[in-house]
């Protein structure tokens, strides 16, 4: 493809500029998808010389080092201790002390029994005292698949603390070499509100993130394997186990699910409607907020703050309550047809079918979303208006410009710029919405094409609601909502990637400071 | 046109056209003020309704009186109420000690890790929360914080993870300049004087938002709590338990009553919320949009 | 009162970047030293090491005989002022000045005494009860400056304290600067890129370019002999003009050759050349505008042409076009012209120039290096 330069590239004509950025883009494509697994390749390397320069460091510190530091090699923290560094001894003794023991106690049989996710069931015994059947529980596929989970974490942890206290005998081998000082216990403690404050900060925050986010988020990952769910609970009925990619295969199977159309038309469905509601959701909002916001910020407008407040006071009140009485005033039974239907107004002898025609329901919840919405949008786009130099407009008026084109060439630039970031986590978050889809509609109203997927799949289900129906539906295949949680993650992360990507206020970070 | 035509509309004004268009604003203004509060008013108005307990096509009350919230006072919403105020002002102190310390951290300190860190969370952040629930509730369950035990399991769960959503006021503190917090130190301060000594005190309109929407927060969380409480009554929030009431086979016998609950709700969040609104303004265009 | 001493010291950033590659200073007990040079050079990063907030990559940092490289900022025994004051916002006057001293449990009594002492020498006592966003630049400037002064700190470390000031203040502070340096008594390394501040205040300064030293030296010494090219153009204002001619040896005498005329490198320059054997070729001269002298028509005088003239006062500044196309800069005393004289420069004036061989700065075009030194 030809280059331009900038020179000739202004010559052209609109129409030709635009083929030309049109092209150019496309034709950087392979370019841009070479580059990323070029860099995926330097990364393993880079990974792989890491590793290698760790292990040829432990090495080194094991012949370089005097017996005290051989010792630590087995003795966690004896380095430490012999040195007078008595805090941080203890803690290593401490730490491996209690990994051996888990290890030897629960650790191993938790480890010992992950690939299997237990061996016997549930069994119905004769007892010969009682002459009746009791039932004897056994292994817990739960539980092992968590505690082998939480298992592999602490052995991980254990290899990272001792590769520390590698590294710290070679600090002290180093320091005392010197004929330097050693920081004692009181130095460590004091240095944790100190230069390592932020160990202290950071502890309780991660510790809650990794047990409550990352550990159920690695076992839902898991379960997407297994064949997990109300049948097989993996204790007091039947184990599951491991099935490998059975259950990708059933979400992406295009045989007819029991009756009703194949697992992939339905979720291929349920994935056009969310991202069509959260593109539409994201910038009705955002237009209409910015509107609202553009109007109260008027020159000459009074009682701004009153305005103001009068939205913002929309935005107080919990959702649940404004969204189920929205919910309940446009039903079929509801305020608003029931004061046009023939008992009020009579302006309609049929109730009007917000939520029952899937057209009507799609419409009626990006509406109400919009009312919903707008008090947010018109809050934070307030700020950024008033952000906007005024020099601009000032010089824009100078110009000729008239207030349409002042807000297509000044005032949308500068805002798309500013939000860029901001849209980008909206649109995500929309399509994670679960609130307005389950508390307005609740997925209604009922396709019946998909009747054979798990779940009751309405019209105006988002996968998020999906996952929940699947989960809280009769039969509960948890393995199946994962793999859709699953599919979730990946169409974030891809969309995601790719727009960070674009987006100007990544790149061009300074174009507005 | 004659040039005199011309020269009389270009004269016309920017007074009178700028008059026009304010008018049109107003009448717009107004317009959505009406539609926003609306359904607030319907809310309020039908609390007061006696006559009957169903859905209507009318809106003024034909009976007035406090029968509904009498029915509440005889419900379990006094329950519901106590346990979602426990859980917001749990969360309010929880959930903001542990964002502070993350965003904080994550805007002054710069380690080894903070990269990896940063980007670990961010997808994190993308899977559904929601697939994280079954889990949860299992070891919640084992625990014995599930049904009438819900409230602690909230707690619990709902501060657990609040320090992914450090992004708001990291974007406040990152204004605060760090020359700041160098000349303390080379003053004499400690990093945990530094914070509190000078950032603190200057982060105050963030650490407001932050207790506000953790206050906020629980009032409205209802999958989870759905999940937790499992159809005990006595573990449900307000959210949980209003809903019910709405469910086809409640709703002809409760539809006031829950009105008359949504104003029990919203009246002391709004009230709390208009006088705080300040900082929550500033919080909403100052970090929302740099996070 | 205290000497620093930095020794082979390095700043690589974590995407390696070198910010300052092997600085090596002796700063005495008492030495006023300023950093110079443009930004990015380095001069801040290596303050900002010395205090502390800044980790050194590699090299030691001594304060007072004492490696200071692992002690915290507290612990270094030095005071700070910053470029953009960094005053707490939330706190008045006084206690900004005092903040330092509560923390290290000071008596009330004693800060009262240390404060309201600092506040009378800067002249901001009438201002301790308010706000630092109530305070003009100046004032707050001097708030910053007291906050240092109470700490009585062995080094007094300021960053480009006064490039925030419009120019009447900043005139009016860098004297203040030089009278509290006469009353503190103590080692002060200042940080600036304005070469008139580093020119006025040093007793010794350091010229930085891209994280290298350029030269060491007293302002007068980086003014008449500068190490190198950089130098010479970095200091000086306006800048000196660099001339590319020939060096000609003749019968053990120099000559340069600007534009046609045949000018000989008289006094110790020359003699300097001889005795390092210099030989003939492509050199740079530099010559100083206020060393180019206007002249009426002879046998070595310049013939150029007037383009711009700017009248500073005191001082005319002239651009002028050789005809070869260089532009150069003549600085002239405005005493110096009679009144038809001045009535004559007009864009467009044919004028001749000349200058002293004593006055010109010789350097190697490859190296940048000075001939002359």
């Amino acid at each position: 493809m030809k280059q331009y330069s900038d020179l000739e590239f202004l010559r052209l004509s609109k129409w030709q500029r635009f083929c030309y950025k049109f092209l150019a883009f496309f034709a950087a494509i392979p370019r841009a998808i070479a580059n990323f697994f070029i860099n995926i390749g330097k990364g393993i390397k880079k990974c792989c010389l890491r590793v290698a320069a760790e292990f040829r460091d432990i090495g080194q510190t094991f012949v370089n080092g005097d017996w005290k530091t051989k010792v630590s090699f087995l003795v966690m923290g004896f380095g430490n201790l012999t040195h007078g560094q008595i805090l941080r001894g203890v803690m290593f003794l401490l730490f491996e002390a209690v990994f051996i023991f888990y290890m030897i106690f629960t650790g191993g049989y938790w480890l010992s029994m992950l690939p299997s996710l237990g061996k016997q069931g549930p069994t119905n015994d004769y007892d010969a005292i009682y002459d009746s059947y009791t039932t004897h529980y056994h292994d817990n596929s739960f539980k092992i698949l968590l505690y082998g989970v939480l298992t592999i974490f602490f052995i991980v942890a254990f290899i990272y603390t001792w590769r520390m206290n590698v590294k710290q005998c070679k600090i002290i081998d180093q320091i005392t070499k010197k004929g330097g000082k050693l920081k004692g216990s009181r130095d460590d403690l004091r240095s944790l509100v100190d230069e390592s404050f932020y160990k202290t900060l950071l502890a309780l925050p991660l510790t809650g993130i990794l047990v409550f986010t990352v550990l159920p988020i690695v076992f839902m990952i898991l379960v997407a394997f297994t064949n997990y769910d109300g049948a097989h609970n993996g204790f007091s009925n039947n184990l599951f186990t491991w099935v490998g990619l059975d259950n990708f295969n059933t979400l992406f199977s295009w045989q007819s699910a029991g009756g009703g159309q194949s697992y992939s038309a339905t979720f291929g469905e349920i994935l056009t409607w969310t991202l069509i509601w959260a593109f539409l959701a994201t910038f009705t909002n955002y237009f209409l907020g910015m509107f609202v916001a553009m109007m109260i910020n008027k020159k000459g407008i009074r009682l701004k703050k009153m305005w103001r407040t009068i939205l913002v006071l929309t935005v107080a009140i919990p959702q649940f309550i404004s969204l189920l009485y929205v919910s309940k005033m446009f039903a079929r039974n509801g305020l608003i047809n029931l004061a046009l239907g023939p008992q009020g107004l009579g302006w309609i002898s049929q109730p009007l079918p917000f939520w029952e025609d899937p057209t009507w329901a799609r419409v009626t919840v990006i509406l109400v979303n919009v009312w919903i919405g707008i008090p947010y949008l018109m809050l934070i786009t307030t700020g950024i208006l008033m952000n906007i130099p005024a020099d601009l407009y000032e010089s824009a008026k100078i110009d000729g410009a008239n207030a349409w084109q002042q807000y297509r060439k000044i005032t949308l630039p500068y805002m798309l710029f500013i939000t860029g970031p901001y849209l980008l986590t909206s649109f995500t978050g929309n399509m994670n919405n679960f609130n307005v889809i389950y508390l307005l509609t609740g997925g209604a109203p009922t396709n019946p094409a998909a009747s054979g997927a798990a779940g009751s799949v309405g019209y105006t289900d988002l996968l998020i609601t999906w996952l929940f129906k699947i989960t809280t539906g009769a039969e509960s295949q948890y393995y199946l909502a994962s793999v859709v949680g699953i599919m979730v993650f990946v169409v974030v992360a891809v969309i995601s990637l790719v727009v960070y990507n674009v987006l100007p206020s990544i790149k061009n970070e300074e174009d507005y400071q | 046109m004659s040039k005199n035509e011309n020269t009389s509309k270009r004269h016309m004004g920017i007074k009178a056209a700028n008059r026009l268009s304010n008018g049109a604003i107003y009448v717009l203004l107004i317009l959505i003020s009406v539609i926003w509060l609306i359904p607030f008013v319907f809310i309020v108005l039908q609390s007061f309704r006696v006559e009957s307990t169903y859905q209507v096509g009318y809106v003024v009350p034909h009976q007035w009186g406090l029968q509904n919230y009498i029915n509440l006072w005889n419900s379990d919403f006094k329950r519901w109420y106590l346990n979602t105020f426990i859980i917001a002002l749990a969360s309010a102190v929880l959930v903001t000690i542990i964002q502070l310390c993350m965003s904080y951290t994550l805007s002054r300190f710069r380690f080894k890790m903070r990269g990896p860190l940063m980007r670990f969370m961010l997808i994190l952040g993308m899977f559904p929360g929601m697939l994280t629930m079954i889990i949860l509730y299992r070891v919640l369950s084992d625990l014995g914080l599930t049904q009438a035990n819900a409230v602690p399991g909230l707690i619990l769960v709902g501060f657990a993870s609040s320090g992914m959503g450090y992004y708001v006021s990291k974007g406040f503190f990152d204004t605060i300049s760090r020359s700041l917090d160098e000349a303390a130190r080379v003053d004499g301060a400690t990093r945990l004087q530094v914070l509190y000594k000078i950032i603190l005190p200057l982060a105050k309109p963030i650490v407001i938002y932050t207790i506000l929407t953790a206050f906020m927060g629980p009032w409205g969380d209802y999958v989870f709590a759905r999940y937790v409480a499992f159809g005990t009554s006595a573990g449900y929030n307000v959210a949980v338990g209003m809903y019910s009431w709405l469910t086809n086979d409640q709703i002809n016998r409760m539809y006031t009553t829950f009105c008359a609950g949504g104003v029990i709700v919203a009246v002391p969040v709004t009230i709390l919320f208009l006088c705080l609104q300040k900082y929550y303004v500033e919080g909403v265009t100052g970090g929302a949009v740099k996070g | 009162m205290a000497s620093v001493k930095l020794t082979n010291v390095k700043k690589i950033y974590d995407n390696n970047v070198v910010a300052v590659h092997d600085f090596n200073l002796d700063i005495h007990d008492k030495e006023f030293v300023v950093f110079v040079g443009p930004s990015g050079c380095g001069k801040s990063t290596t303050l900002r090491m010395i205090a502390g907030l800044e980790e050194i990559s590699e090299g030691t940092v001594e304060i007072d005989g004492e490696v200071v490289n692992d002690l915290q900022p507290k612990d270094r025994g030095i005071a700070m002022v910053f470029q953009n004051y960094a005053l707490y916002p939330h706190m008045s006057v006084y206690d900004n000045i005092a903040f330092s001293l509560r923390l290290k449990k000071v008596p009330e009594d004693v800060v009262y005494d240390k404060v309201t002492h600092a506040a009378e020498i800067l002249g901001i006592t009438e201002y301790l009860m308010r706000k630092p966003r109530a305070l003009s630049g100046g004032q707050r400037q001097r708030v910053a400056i007291g906050r240092a002064m109470v700490r009585d700190s062995k080094v007094f470390l300021m960053d480009e304290p006064l490039s925030n000031l419009d120019a009447k203040l900043r005139n009016q502070m860098r004297s203040e600067i030089i009278l509290l340096r006469q009353k503190l008594d103590t080692t002060f390394i200042y940080v600036t890129h304005d070469q008139t501040e580093a020119m006025t205040l040093a007793d010794r300064i350091v010229i930085m370019k891209d994280g290298y030293i350029m030269q060491v030296g007293t302002p007068d010494e980086v003014f008449d002999m500068p190490d190198n090219l950089f130098v010479a153009e970095f200091i000086g204002a306006p800048k000196m003009n660099i001339i590319k001619t020939k060096l000609l040896c003749e019968n053990g005498k120099y000559y340069v050759t600007p534009f046609g005329a045949k000018i000989p490198v008289d006094g110790d320059k020359g003699k300097g050349l001889a005795e390092r054997k210099v030989k003939g070729g492509d050199v740079l001269l530099g010559v100083r505008p206020e060393h180019i002298n206007l002249v009426s028509a002879a046998e070595h005088a310049i013939p150029c042409t007037l383009v711009v003239e700017e009248m500073m006062g005191s001082e005319l500044h002239l651009h002028v076009d050789t005809d070869d196309g260089t532009r150069l800069i003549v600085r002239v005393p405005t005493l110096d012209l009679s009144k038809a004289e001045r009535s004559a420069l007009v864009a467009g004036a044919r004028l001749h120039i000349s200058f002293e061989g004593k006055a010109m700065h010789l350097f190697d075009p490859a190296t940048e290096k000075n001939l002359l030194t």
